[in-house]
């Protein structure tokens, strides 16, 4: 086996590791793992309500963004 | 008589005593008017799904909450719980209560995600504690927890500030390091295996190269972000002159690291990137699991926290007002109403009423107080309004106190494990002594600056993971595998080897050496006894006199009739009366019957419990705590084996001598708050005892976290479960003895291991130091002493305990 062959090896396969490695760090990082049962029961009970229900709560954040704006008022 | 789930929450019930209706064609029923009103509000929001998510899990039934929720919007509390974003939206934190299974988070998710106002929700299942983020233009934090009632849970604040943020953010980060330390070692285990080979069988030095900058590029980020905090470990205890496990670990993986690097760059001997990365993961992990036992612990802390008021009614020139408990001082005259906690201790001026201690002392029986009695913060009033004069502040009062000292304790290392890491100290000062005096006497003898580096090093890095490596673990996981198969949780393998050197046992009396519920020992009955109607009364109590009255009754008849009664009332620390196709019947102490008009005169250091008709007496009952079975034989043992042992308790003297008696204990302390039972434990601390301590309830955790080892029964209290080292899932008190004969057979064979591996080392570095060791000595000696203490600790498996 030529170095060549060695180095593309374990460069490749190291690196598809790091790139799950750095995709798990920013799982831990943005509280993904937080609670380990809802982890899993995210994946028992995903259905497209849960789904509307998260697209429903980022309108009302938006709404009330929206809001703010139209009735910005500035400080005297 | 059927019994039939309750459509909601799903508890079995007689079916005749249960709340029927019609809906569409089927008949539901309902245990309460609390289930059938969430099951209605379910289905009128269309989500009714929640009970096919539910399964079988059951649930508390709902309570109709009519707590004040006006309290929720006052200025102290908002200064206290809520913060205030930038943007005008505000953030709380709650623990909400009754939560049972993935499908009540579902609902309480859901529930608030519908509710106008509510910007974000997330409920974190494991801990029940959840965060809200709404627009206060929109709605109030009051009708946000109406909410949460209204479907039949609870919910308090509590202030994350305390502990759990920073609890919190050490567990990440440690997860993020090992998991970074995890990720290397593997990869660097799989290219060494390839090294090995090569060494054994013969590699092209080009190969060789690759593979060693392979693991090069590997072990960097381990030793660099998961060593981090060992180097920080190090530091602090450089500065702090002390050579500690850190050093010691760090030296190591630095002067491994450096020498791998001078190795692969010059292309001349071995790499050990593996031991650098081996060496960091392995001691990261078993720290980890340290701090995750402590957030634990933070979890089951705020929610004692949470429960307390933030405002007493406080009384200023006859006028009633609510104030903040921090401004409460000294001589402040204050109000209680029933039901409410006391948070500020003092002492009673006007009225009387009876006060549930039981988070203090333990003990279960309702305390009556009158003007001139103290009142202790943590007790609940239970049946009467009455005024208190403040004689503490609230940072003094004793609960405050309490949480106080438990946060303290959590964060403090107990007193043994300060000791094992000053031992390890010396080991490890020693060796790297050794290490630097090799490196400079080869240095002079051969003047080669690379084969004094190479000696210096194989020093160091076959005693570091040997010696107190291999030789403590092993035989401590032994040790807990066979004490998790007797029902004897130890939750950290160091626990073993505290309670081996333990000499004192303190036992709690309520709940440990007794079952903790009262039962009937002795009964008189008179002619015209009713059991059935008996039954019906103790029944509506949930009073623990009350509940072992239905025990005595279920034991002694068979299939007695289902009895309804009317206008039943329940007087707080003296009885219950209800009326009976006309009739007038009671059931209390003696004082109650002699205030209806019953003439008995009795004389009993039990508690007493009678039974009467309108005026006719017909039966007496004597109640007492029932000592747990085999607790005697238990006692005998533990002391054969030389421990002394003691008995605290919270109840008064009379009936702790007799318990104390009955099982053998000749040192009793009795009537002890608390912060007693803590401040005892310390003194035995002082004399130079090594304590266990043995309890179950609220009021034995300040104790429990003080002593060396906790012992906890299954059932105990949460926060006391969660400060302790051992728990007895079977509450047998001979597992006491059973937990005490296994730690002694482990410590022993960690002693036998450690002189082994010691003279492993004694052996195995002079070799080192003189040079003699070269990787296939060193690898073939290490996995030799490892199987022989693998060997010896697997022994532990043969115990014999007495009596069984």
């Amino acid at each position: 086996m030529s170095g060549n062959t060695i180095i593309l090896m374990l460069g490749i396969s190291t690196l598809l590791g790091a790139l799950g490695l750095i995709a798990l760090l920013w799982g831990v990082k943005t509280g993904q793992f937080d609670d380990q049962s809802k982890f899993i029961d995210a994946a028992r009970y995903d259905n497209v309500e849960d789904l509307r229900d998260a697209a429903m709560m980022d309108e009302k954040k938006k709404a009330r963004e929206k809001k703010k704006k139209d009735h910005y008022m500035p400080a005297d | 008589m059927a019994k039939i789930p309750c459509t909601h929450c799903q508890l079995q019930f007689d079916e005749e005593m249960m709340i029927t209706e019609e809906a569409q064609g089927k008949t539901l029923h309902f245990c309460c008017k609390g289930c059938q009103g969430v099951y209605n509000l379910l289905q009128s929001e269309g989500l009714d799904s929640f009970y096919e998510k539910l399964g079988d899990t059951t649930l508390q039934p709902a309570v109709t909450q009519n707590s004040d929720l006006d309290k929720f919007d006052l200025e102290g509390f908002e200064k206290k719980y809520v913060t205030l974003h930038e943007d005008g939206l505000k953030e709380i934190n709650l623990i909400i209560e009754g939560i049972h299974c993935s499908a009540c988070v579902w609902l309480n998710e859901k529930v608030l995600h519908k509710t106008d106002g509510i910007i974000e929700t997330s409920i974190n299942y494991s801990n029940n504690k959840a965060k809200v983020i709404w627009d206060p233009d929109i709605i109030k934090l009051s009708k946000i927890i109406q909410t949460i009632q209204s479907i039949g849970y609870n919910a308090y604040p509590y202030d994350p500030k305390l502990q759990e943020e920073r609890a919190v953010k050490t567990r990440k980060d440690y997860y993020s390091r090992i998991l970074v330390g995890v990720f290397g070692t593997m990869n660097i285990m799989w290219i060494a295996i390839a090294q090995y080979a090569g060494y054994f069988t013969g590699m092209e030095r080009e190969s060789k190269d690759i593979l060693n900058v392979a693991e090069f590029i590997l072990a960097t980020p381990v030793l660099l972000y998961s060593g981090w905090i060992f180097f920080k470990g190090a530091y602090y205890g450089y500065k702090n002159r002390v050579v500690n496990m850190d050093t010691l670990v760090s030296s190591g993986a630095i002067f491994a690291y450096l020498y791998s690097i001078y190795a692969m760059v010059t292309q001349t001997g071995e790499v050990y990137f593996d031991s650098v990365v081996m060496i960091i993961t392995f001691v990261l992990v078993g720290k980890y699991l340290e701090v995750l036992s402590k957030k634990q612990a933070v979890d089951t802390l705020d929610t004692i926290m949470g429960s307390t008021p933030t405002e007493v009614t406080a009384i200023k020139d006859n006028v009633k007002s609510l104030v903040s408990v921090e401004n409460i001082v000294k001589g402040d005259l204050l109000e209680l109403k029933p039901g409410e906690k006391v948070v500020i201790d003092g002492i009673v001026k006007f009225g009387q009423g009876s006060f549930d201690e039981s988070s203090l002392t333990g003990e279960n029986e309702p305390v009556f107080k009158q003007e001139g009695d103290e009142i202790l913060s943590g007790s609940i009033c239970l049946d009467s309004v009455l005024r208190y004069e403040a004689t503490k502040d609230a940072s003094n009062s004793l609960l405050s106190s309490i949480v106080k000292l438990l946060e303290e304790s959590i964060t403090k290392k107990p007193r043994i494990e300060q000791l094992a890491n000053q031992i390890s100290g010396y080991f490890s000062s020693v060796i790297l002594l050794i290490a630097i005096a090799t490196f400079a006497g080869w240095y002079l003898y051969s003047h080669s600056f690379e084969q004094a580096l190479i000696t210096a090093i194989s020093v160091v890095v076959i005693a570091c993971p040997c010696a107190l490596g291999l030789a403590t673990p092993m035989s401590t996981l032994v040790g807990i595998s066979v004490a998790a198969k007797r029902s004897i949780l130890f939750k950290e393998a160091t626990f073993l080897e505290t309670m081996a050197k333990s000499d004192l046992l303190a036992l709690d009396k309520t709940g440990t050496i007794t079952e903790g519920r009262p039962s009937v020992i002795n009964a008189e009955i008179f002619e015209g006894f009713e059991p059935s109607m008996l039954l019906a009364l103790a029944n509506t109590s949930n009073h623990p006199i009350s509940q072992g009255i239905v025990r005595y009754i279920h034991d002694h008849y068979e299939k007695l009739d289902e009895i309804s009664l009317e206008n039943i009332k329940s007087i707080e620390a003296k009885g219950i009366e209800a009326v009976y196709t006309g009739k007038k019947i009671r059931g209390g102490n003696l004082a109650f019957m002699n205030e209806s008009g019953i003439n008995v005169s009795f004389d009993s250091h039990h508690s007493l419990f009678f039974f009467a008709i309108e005026d006719q007496l017909l039966g007496r009952f004597e109640l007492t705590d029932t000592i747990r079975q085999n607790a005697d034989k238990a006692i005998e043992q533990i002391k054969a084996m030389g421990i002394k042992v003691v008995m605290l308790t919270g109840d008064h003297e009379q009936s702790a001598k007799s318990v104390a008696q009955s099982v053998g204990i000749d040192e009793v302390y009795a009537k002890l708050l608390p912060t007693d039972k803590a401040a005892l434990i310390d003194d035995f601390h002082a004399q130079g005892h090594i304590v266990v301590m043995a309890g179950d309830g609220i009021n034995d955790t300040l104790a429990l976290s003080k002593s060396d080892i906790a012992i906890a029964m299954g059932s105990g209290a949460d926060i006391a479960i969660n400060v302790s080292d051992v728990v007895l899932m079977d509450e047998k008190p001979e597992s006491i003895y059973e937990a005490y004969a296994i730690s002694k057979r482990t410590f022993r064979a960690v002693k036998e291991n450690l002189a082994f591996s010691l003279l492993y080392n004694t052996i195995s570095v002079p070799l080192a130091v003189l040079g003699f060791v070269n990787p296939l000595v060193a690898a073939l000696s290490m996995s030799l002493s490892s199987l022989v203490v693998v060997a010896n600790s697997m022994r532990i498996k043969m115990i014999r305990l007495k009596g069984k």
